[in-house]
């Protein structure tokens, strides 16, 4: 029973903060129809911002809120300054066919990675260093027995909460946040409604990258930080986004809590040298069943 | 797989393509011996992601499929070659040949996954089984070793190659090994890529919708162009770990990135293209390396700066021409 | 108050627009009419900025809007109501209608309400169904909020394209009624794309026939519509 409860917990602490990078690689997806490689690279660059405030002497919520500030900025300039001459150049031959203005985004977003990594290592070095939690990571003590899961999981799971529930309002009930959605349904029509659809493009951009890096500050006090750690979290956010349907951004959070809680499932009580494998069988399950995830909609493809 | 045989029957196909090879054989055979050994494994290291690249051009330049997981494929030929010649003492010139088959099969029933996913669930899917291939090293340590990994290497070249050419260095042997792999490889995709085949497969990519109606089966001529540039792949895996290691950190998922960065960066539509996006990437950290060494540097920096520079070198090539380095001269394909 | 001067746009080397040179009246309903692959959709798509033209110019309230992007088109007074009823389909009716005017919330505020409860009583039905999702709508009833959608930007000139495409004869009229009135009671100036020649030229002022891009008539309706013989060249009937 103890190791059930430690599973769940660990799993949906987990599963929050990979439903956070499912979630901001939808927005992306959806808003700039670009699968974003650079996100965690992002994050990563972010915390490094954070972690190197703390180390100067600053609290840990000054930390914090400069890093998705910044996470922010950088979201929208790397759109700014990257994706959107790419995407202008959509007119051209090879940029006409499906798979090449998803593939050609593709390795410019892995150009983004690799030179925010190669920036990381140079202004901060490799090591693997800490980074603090604001929250005890030791389990609670009720009665003097441990319970399976520790303040800091709850900081997690109740700081996501808040978070998704903030995105939903921010997406249903702002008109920002209904440009953004006509934008990412129908661009043509949001253009002649008179909606900015460069703007909405940069706006979900830096809304992606703010996700990312709280989802990179709550995940760097359990793995550490290194130019590379965050690397894996974002193959498991994006295969949260696939399985749950990169078209919703609900099913982007239910992704990530499906393989948060998989993967802690199968560490707690398999091995977890089976971890990949698991993954890969719930992905080809779910897309075997339903080949545009599971909240993903009808099949758009013609035929 | 009719379709794709047929080509081989058009005589000025095979002809246009055959001088292809030869031009190329000869080309590396000249630059191969003005080489220094180093830079002569680095060549081999050029043929053997030349043919991985291949299987890219052809799944996602001409077939319009994204996969972020040619790696594991590459690690389905690595392992299959270096079981066949671990356990069954079988030469390389057995065991490459075998191995391809096994890739052919695993490209089978990954083709038959694909062809129901688009764009990037197609990615998604395929980059998780580059994660998770590798990782089954691990699981059957007995088969496969785990992290050790299982050593083969190219050996020694035979008594009458000796006596004919003389001895040649290991680096040199390695790529003389690789070569006629590579002649092989190029000469398929060259007959492919101009045969009625590529023809319907750039339909099928451009024109889904078209395509069916014409009659074009397309979900069947998908997952063939799958099992095509599986084959590919097997092969380059299997001469990847014939360098002296088979092992899940030999085929890691960068290596799948590694080769669309290759594709897309040369020009993802033609062979040409395949190549020289292969030599940029090859060689691209010597040459940073080379004018770096002009300048005083502290280590940190000196250690991540080739790979910032060749980041935005890559960024710049896409938001510039996102047709690749010869991607203009080839916009007809 | 619309001036289109010698117009050529072409997508690769497929001329769709040909030296097209016109005008708009103001409060007037100006009809294009012509066969399938004349280049009317073209035309409107190039006013409103979502083709880029060759050569030519089209000057709007003494300005050139030419390159300007469809944003900013709309902002300037001219909406366009594209062909096959383009509503989102996965937004409830009134966001579709709400996304017309928000780029003008922030300048004001009230008139954003005011144009709402407008065109709701235009067409009563959308405000019966405005919780529902614009997927869920009949041919009609998407085409009355595609026309909506754009009211609600206080378009000065309204570009409708095909408005009678893929609907019942029924429903083209009471559509067609309704532009016709609003034009009549606000001063709306209309610029109509219709296959659909009758009809629209029943309704319009000025019509001008297009043929392979090219103006090969612009007259005044009822004489156009009269002219039995350039019918049966260029409409086949």
């Amino acid at each position: 029973m103890d190791t059930f409860l430690a599973a769940l917990f660990s799993g949906t602490s987990r599963g929050a903060i990979y439903a956070l990078v499912a979630l901001g690689l939808v927005i992306v997806w959806r808003g700039a129809g670009v699968v974003n490689f650079a996100q965690m690279g992002q994050a990563m660059f972010s915390t490094y911002i954070a972690s190197a405030l703390i180390q100067n002497g600053n609290s840990y919520w000054v930390g914090f809120f400069v890093a998705l500030f910044a996470g922010s900025i950088l979201g929208a300039l790397l759109d700014i300054l990257i994706m959107r001459p790419l995407s202008n150049k959509k007119k051209t031959e090879l940029l006409s066919s499906e798979s090449m203005r998803a593939a050609v985004p593709v390795i410019a977003s892995l150009g983004i990675l690799g030179a925010l990594q190669a920036l990381a290592g140079i202004i901060w070095a490799a090591e693997e260093r800490g980074f603090p939690a604001p929250a005890p990571q030791e389990g609670f003590s009720v009665a003097s027995s441990i319970m399976p899961f520790t303040s800091f999981d709850l900081f997690v799971i109740s700081i996501v909460a808040a978070t998704l529930v903030m995105t939903t309002l921010f997406f249903k009930r702002t008109g920002v946040g209904l440009a953004m959605r006509a934008t990412a349904l129908n661009q043509e029509v949001a253009r002649l409604s008179g909606i900015r659809t460069n703007f909405t493009r940069a706006l979900s951009w830096a809304i992606s990258g703010a996700a990312s890096s709280l989802a990179g500050l709550l995940i760097t006090p359990t793995s550490n930080l290194s130019p590379n750690t965050l690397d894996l979290v974002l193959i498991i956010g994006f295969t949260a986004a696939v399985v749950g349907g990169l078209d919703s951004p609900a099913g982007a959070v239910l992704g990530g809590f499906i393989l948060g809680l998989v993967i802690s499932f199968v560490t707690f009580y398999l091995s977890p040298e089976d971890v990949f494998i698991s993954i890969l069988g719930v992905l080809l399950v779910v897309l075997i069943v339903k080949p545009r995830g599971i909240l993903g909609g009808k099949d758009a493809r013609r035929v | 797989m009719r379709d794709v045989s047929s080509s081989l029957k058009n005589p000025s196909i095979i002809r246009r393509s055959l001088r292809r090879t030869i031009l190329f054989v000869l080309f590396i055979l000249v630059l191969g011996s003005t080489f220094e050994p180093y830079n002569q494994a680095q060549l081999a290291v050029v043929l053997i992601y030349f043919i991985a690249v291949l299987s890219v051009t052809i799944l996602t330049g001409i077939s319009g499929q994204i996969s972020l997981g040619q790696g594991a494929l590459m690690a389905v030929g690595g392992y299959s070659t270096a079981l066949l010649m671990t356990n069954y003492q079988l030469s390389l010139w057995l065991a490459v040949p075998a191995s391809i088959v096994g890739a052919g099969i695993a490209g089978a029933l990954l083709g038959i996954a694909a062809a129901r996913l688009s764009g990037p669930y197609l990615a998604g899917t395929t980059l998780v089984i580059a994660l998770a291939i590798p990782t089954i090293a691990n699981r059957f340590m007995s088969v496969f070793k785990g992290d050790e990994g299982l050593s083969v290497d190219v050996g020694y070249p035979p008594a009458w190659f000796t006596k004919a050419f003389g001895e040649p260095t290991y680096e040199a042997w390695q790529l003389y090994v690789v070569l006629p792999f590579a002649a092989i490889a190029l000469f398929f995709a060259s007959n492919l890529l101009l045969s009625r085949t590529g023809r319907m497969w750039r339909s099928i990519r451009d024109h889904e919708t078209a395509a069916a109606l014409t009659g074009v089966n397309f979900s069947r001529q998908k997952i063939y162009a799958f099992i095509v540039a599986s084959i590919f792949a097997g092969l380059s895996g299997a001469l990847y770990g014939l360098r002296g290691l088979v092992g899940p950190s030999v085929y890691p998922v960068a290596l799948s990135l590694t080769l669309l960065t290759a594709a897309v960066l040369g020009g993802i539509r033609s062979i040409a293209g395949a190549f020289i996006g292969t030599v940029i990437v090859v060689f691209l950290p010597d040459w940073i390396d080379l004018v770096l060494k002009n300048f005083k540097l502290s280590e940190q920096v000196s250690n991540f700066m080739p790979a910032l520079i060749s980041s935005l070198l890559l960024i710049l090539t896409v938001v510039i021409n996102p047709a690749g380095v010869a991607g203009a001269r080839h916009r007809k394909h | 108050m619309l001036e289109i001067n010698s117009l050529t746009t072409s997508f690769g080397s497929v001329v769709a627009l040909d030296g097209v040179s016109m005008s708009v009246q103001e409060s007037k309903i100006t009809t294009v009419i012509g066969a399938n692959g004349a280049g009317k959709s073209t035309l409107l798509r190039t006013i409103s900025g979502l083709e880029h033209p060759a050569k030519g110019s089209i000057t709007w309230d003494g300005k050139s809007i030419i390159g300007w992007k469809p944003e900013d088109v709309v902002r300037a007074g001219i909406a366009h109501v594209p062909e096959g009823h383009a509503v989102i389909s996965e937004l409830s009716v009134e966001e579709n209608i709400n996304m017309g005017s928000l780029f003008r919330r922030r300048v004001n505020k009230k008139d954003v309400a005011a144009a709402l409860e407008e065109t709701y009583h235009l067409f009563p039905r959308l405000q019966e169904r405005r919780k529902q999702l614009a997927g869920t709508l009949s041919g009609g009833e998407r085409q009355m909020l595609a026309i909506s959608r754009a009211l609600v930007s206080r378009p000065k000139l309204l570009l409708l394209d095909e408005p009678s495409l893929g609907l019942a004869p029924l429903v083209v009229e009471q559509i067609i009624d309704c532009v016709n009135t609003l034009c009549r009671s606000t001063g709306l100036t209309v610029l109509l794309v219709e296959q659909n020649a009758n009809t629209a030229l029943g309704v319009a002022d000025h019509g001008v026939l297009l043929a392979l891009g090219k103006v090969v008539a612009d007259r005044p309706a009822a004489e156009l519509k009269a002219d039995s013989s350039l019918r049966a060249a260029y409409l086949g009937y």
